[in-house]
């Protein structure tokens, strides 16, 4: 009888920890969202008049609304320019094109480099005054660049800049999952006689299609909350004329920056991030029935 | 129309329109790589010029070997300590997570008790759950609870997130036999010697993989550690680097040196384990 509960020696720390630092605190934030909590004194009960700040507050929503705008932009990116580029280089690993493997450790190695080191290369090559592209430009004898400084460049620099640090992961679970396929499948397909393009029309698109699933509802999530590259590269203003603005930018200003009432409304603060979170669940959701058609039988 | 056919040997033969193709793709990501190898190797020289040679030499090799920025950036700027933070609340906060969610995926993954499988999908909140959501409401109860600007507080918030690894070795722990254990526990093994002498043992190499990916997460965060360890004293080397960023002009010789300091631990450990970091990264990832 004894035996029976040893389980809980095992789960319980774990458990306790968890849900103190994990679980609670989405919870505590969606008790704040309804207060107008200062972050000292008592508390207040006032419905739902910071969501209606967020939506119709003259000063406000047209500011939360272009950084919601940048986000979903981000997202689209995230779909069509960098998913895309990392399928195209997995695969490229997976036919072993000359030097892969010298590749392969070189695409992944940003993404250990943390983001404020990445931040500051991107400082050294687009840097207006020191930067190297206006550097290298300049003795071209071409038009120097403000890049970051640029509401047409900005943010797409950031794009470029998030495609080089982190498209790794994303190249390496597209690789995993290629190169996982069953062995008979692929001989099955010389036997046949397949060539490059047949095969990769034929079975190795349609059998990564779930992998391709499972990261694009993990890499949503993370377009959502895109937070340390456009602070650190833009500011916490949100960049040039709001280009680098996201909501977690906004979210950060107003919570800790108070730059609402010249004062630190945490009640606020906390409504941001439900409407967050909601929006971020409205498109999961949305994005998993979609892909779930993707999905194969098993 | 055939492209390719195969060999004898089982290697791949190419149609000459095809090799081409492929030798195309290969040297544009190779050229698409020599970025990464730049922008690191003109940081290093750069962090060894005097400051009249980083202005008018900025890109290229120093005149001559100055090792002022180091020296500044050592004594003047207490990067010791800075390292020695950012080192303690890695390998604490990567311990005790990994310690922690091994225990945890055990007792799932090897007993049966009701609320199981709800247990299991409770766990992954987590991954769900992006800590920009919950970073406020973990400054308040850091407050409240004394912690916040203290290493401690930083740490246990890392040794929480134990949703990926749990999952992970929930997984692996469900491959290996049972046999194992029944014959310690015939032996007179009470449970907690088998996690600990035969358990944690066998799955070394999966506790490592995972511990790796998680350092490299820990070491590398920027977000929690600006809003909890706000402290000057408890400053990571991450912030660090973003304090110098602030005033690159001013600094631009310092900032060098620190990113090559921050820089060298990341680059032993990539060149030592990539393999096991990719592991690591996609072993949660793949679908079976």
């Amino acid at each position: 009888m004894k035996r029976r509960k040893n389980y809980l020696i095992f789960i319980t720390p774990a458990f306790i920890l968890y849900t103190v630092f994990v679980v609670f605190p989405v919870i505590y934030v969606i008790y704040l969202s309804f207060t107008d909590w200062s972050g000292l004194g008592a508390v207040h009960f006032v419905g739902l008049k910071n969501f209606g700040t967020i939506f119709t507050d003259p000063r406000f929503a047209p500011e939360f609304r272009n950084a919601i705008k940048n986000n979903l932009k981000y997202l689209l990116c995230v779909w069509f320019v960098i998913t895309p580029f990392q399928y195209f280089v997995a695969y490229m690993f997976f036919i072993k094109i000359p030097a892969y493997k010298y590749i392969k450790f070189m695409v992944f190695f940003p993404y250990v480099i943390s983001s404020t080191i990445v931040s500051f290369f991107a400082m050294l090559v687009f840097d207006p005054n020191i930067g190297f592209l206006n550097h290298i430009l300049g003795s071209l004898g071409m038009s120097k660049g403000a890049w970051f400084g640029d509401s047409h460049w900005a943010f797409k620099l950031l794009v470029l800049i998030i495609i080089w640090q982190s498209s790794g992961s994303g190249i390496m679970i597209f690789y995993s999952n290629f190169i996982s396929t069953s062995k008979e499948v692929m001989d099955a397909s010389r036997v046949d006689g397949c060539n490059e393009w047949q095969r990769f029309r034929y079975i190795m698109f349609p059998m990564s299609l779930p992998s391709c699933a499972s990261i694009i509802s993990m890499s949503t999530i993370w377009a959502l909350a895109i937070f340390d590259y456009p602070f650190i590269l833009g500011g916490a203003k949100g960049g040039i004329s709001g280009k680098l603005d996201f909501a977690n930018i906004v979210f950060y200003r107003y919570t800790f920056g108070s730059a609402l009432n010249a004062r630190s409304d945490l009640g606020f603060g906390a409504s941001i991030c439900v409407v967050m979170f909601i929006v971020m669940f409205v498109i999961t959701y949305v994005q998993s029935r979609i892909l779930r058609r993707f999905e194969y039988d098993t | 129309m055939k492209s390719k056919q195969q060999d004898i040997g089982g290697r791949e033969v190419y149609s000459s329109r095809v090799k081409v193709l492929r030798a195309l793709i290969s040297a544009i990501l190779i050229l698409y790589t020599c970025i990464t190898i730049f922008v690191i190797v003109t940081t290093l020289l750069d962090s060894f010029k005097g400051k009249g040679d980083l202005i008018s030499n900025f890109i290229g090799f120093p005149k001559a070997v100055v090792l002022d920025n180091y020296k500044n950036v050592i004594r003047n700027d207490r990067f010791l300590l800075y390292f020695f933070n950012s080192f303690i609340l890695t390998f604490c906060g990567t311990a005790g997570c990994i310690l922690l969610s091994a225990m945890a995926a055990y007792g799932i993954a090897r007993y049966d008790f009701k609320g199981k499988n709800l247990l299991t999908s409770y766990f992954l909140i987590g991954m769900m759950v992006p800590i920009q959501v919950s970073v406020l409401p973990l400054f308040l109860i850091l407050r409240k609870i004394g912690l916040l600007n203290h290493r401690l507080g930083m740490i246990l918030v890392y040794i929480s997130g134990i949703s990926m690894s749990c999952l992970v070795f929930q997984k692996y722990f469900s491959t290996i036999p049972r046999s194992l254990e029944e014959s310690a526990r015939i032996d007179g093994c009470s449970d907690s010697k088998i996690f600990w002498m035969i358990i944690l043992p066998i799955a070394k190499p999966v506790l490592f993989t995972m511990a790796l990916i998680t350092a490299v997460q820990q070491w590398n965060d920027f977000y929690m550690p600006m809003v909890l360890l706000g402290n000057k004293n408890v400053t990571t080397l991450t912030l660090a680097i973003y304090r110098y960023l602030g005033q690159f002009a001013k600094y631009m010789g310092q900032s060098m040196a620190a990113v090559i300091i921050t820089l060298i631990p990341i680059i032993v450990i990539y060149f030592l384990f990539s393999s096991q970091i990719v592991e690591g990264l996609t072993g949660g990832a793949v679908k079976e």
